[in-house]
């Protein structure tokens, strides 16, 4: 678990191109969006694409997003629960 | 009439920040000439800044620095002209289509590859909910931007617009247009552009944003008497013609005008019709260039405004603006009085031509 979200961590400062963050400073609870790292709408659509593209995951349930991007942890998480089998 | 309240430049030439009016004229070597660019973190907030490509930081920062110097928070409209958009987030989006086979696109460089994202992160920026337009027409973008500032201006009294011109080059675009035959094969100066013609110019970008009002001010630039365009004249007539229609139209004949600049860009088909009209109806009158300083592109003439304003409201000719010909003429060897009237003439090539006539106040 904490490889796994220390490269979520790797990914999210990549892919959102969050420049004056480096990975280590975020908190494995920290949430993601509004008063943590402020990320937004735009930023959660990419974060779906990093877990399809990295992970092979598809979120069908929109429901299910707020809880998956509450945190590094959450998608950690959401990740081991249901990434296919190889 | 228009007056030009403020004015922001991003260019090849240390144009950003209002320092000293091109005494320190930058060089070139090869046929690209690229912006001079700011560090953007000081002026734009880091959570947008992420997002933004370089054209969009470029056009962000000009906007800034222009509303910055007039005093406005909020302008009553944006309003942008722009022939290439935003280049590189489009080169981004279309990559990943081929490399991910059309499925799981992100949606940052699709959303900002439009062409009006450049106005829209102003507007998005400054909170202004009000008109924001972006026109793209090649050669014309710019100038089509201004004729709607100046139409929104006389339907909409004592109200002030923000207006801009920009284009960025990238590595692929370069590329495109080099095969395209646009830019020199071989290696040159920026300085010799002028003096050594051959086939093709050398590739420019750039981000020039105005502060237009229609009431004066004590700190105004200069007044924006006039704009016209006119498409692809087929013979020099044609545009000896339009020009002299287009100064019957303001009052003025050629004899009334201090300065003339012109968008020559060293590519010698081109040129030749500026040759032309120098021995014709620009005939006497002393004339400057401006593509060796900002390389060749289809919003160039918001450098060229941006020139004549400061050269207005300076009153002073930069030394660098008398180098260009082997025999520049009445700018050479004798003392310029400071122009109180200057007519900037582009023609973007050899279609989109067109005519700026600015004042001093």
């Amino acid at each position: 678990m904490d490889k796994l979200m220390a490269d979520l961590k790797i990914q999210i400062v990549d892919q959102l191109n969050l420049q004056d963050i480096k990975p280590e400073e975020i908190g494995d609870d920290q949430p993601l969006f509004v008063e943590g790292l402020g990320l937004d709408s735009i930023d959660a659509l990419e974060l779906i694409v990093l877990l399809q593209q990295n992970y092979k995951i598809k979120i069908s349930n929109a429901e299910d997003g707020p809880k998956v991007f509450r945190s590094v942890r959450t998608m950690a998480e959401y990740i081991t629960a249901h990434q296919p089998q190889p | 009439m228009l007056y030009i309240r403020a004015t922001g430049s991003i260019s090849p030439q240390k144009t950003f920040g209002h320092g000293p009016f091109l005494t320190d004229p930058v060089d070139y070597a090869g046929n690209r000439l690229t912006c001079i660019e700011p560090d953007y973190k000081e002026l734009i907030d880091g959570k947008l800044i992420r997002r933004m490509s370089r054209i969009i930081k470029m056009g962000v920062a000009a906007a800034m620095e222009c509303l910055k110097e007039a005093g406005v928070t909020v302008p009553d409209a944006i309003i942008t002209g722009t022939a290439y958009g935003c280049l590189q987030d489009t080169e981004t989006f279309l990559s990943r289509i081929v490399e991910n086979k059309e499925e799981m696109l992100t949606p940052t460089a699709f959303i900002q590859s439009t062409h009006n994202t450049v106005g829209a992160q102003i507007a998005l920026l400054l909170q202004c909910h009000s008109y924001n337009n972006t026109f793209v027409h090649r050669g014309f973008s710019f100038e089509s931007a201004l004729l709607d500032a100046m139409t929104l201006l006389l339907d909409n009294p004592a109200t002030q617009v923000l207006i801009g011109g920009v284009d960025e080059i990238t590595n692929t675009s370069h590329a495109i247009l080099s095969r395209l035959g646009l830019y020199r094969q071989e290696p040159l100066s920026n300085r010799e552009l002028f003096t050594s013609p051959a086939r093709g110019t050398i590739a420019g970008e750039g981000a020039a944003f105005f502060l237009l009002a229609d009431q004066p001010s004590p700190t105004d630039y200069a007044r924006l008497e006039g704009i016209t365009t006119f498409y692809h004249p087929h013979t020099i007539t044609a545009t000896e013609e339009a020009i002299s229609s287009f100064l019957t139209a303001h009052s003025i004949t050629a004899g009334d005008i201090d300065l003339i600049i012109t968008g020559r860009n060293g590519d010698e088909k081109n040129d030749a019709g500026y040759r032309d009209l120098a021995a014709s109806v620009f005939k006497g009158i002393p004339t400057t260039h401006y593509k060796d300083l900002c390389g060749e592109y289809p919003t160039s003439t918001a450098f060229a405004l941006w020139l004549a304003a400061n050269i207005l409201k300076t009153g002073y000719l930069p030394a660098v603006l008398s180098r260009q010909e082997p025999a520049p003429g009445p700018l050479s060897g004798q003392s310029f009085q400071a122009p109180r009237r200057i007519l900037i003439y582009n023609n973007y090539l050899n279609r989109h031509h067109s005519l700026l006539l600015v004042s001093a106040c």
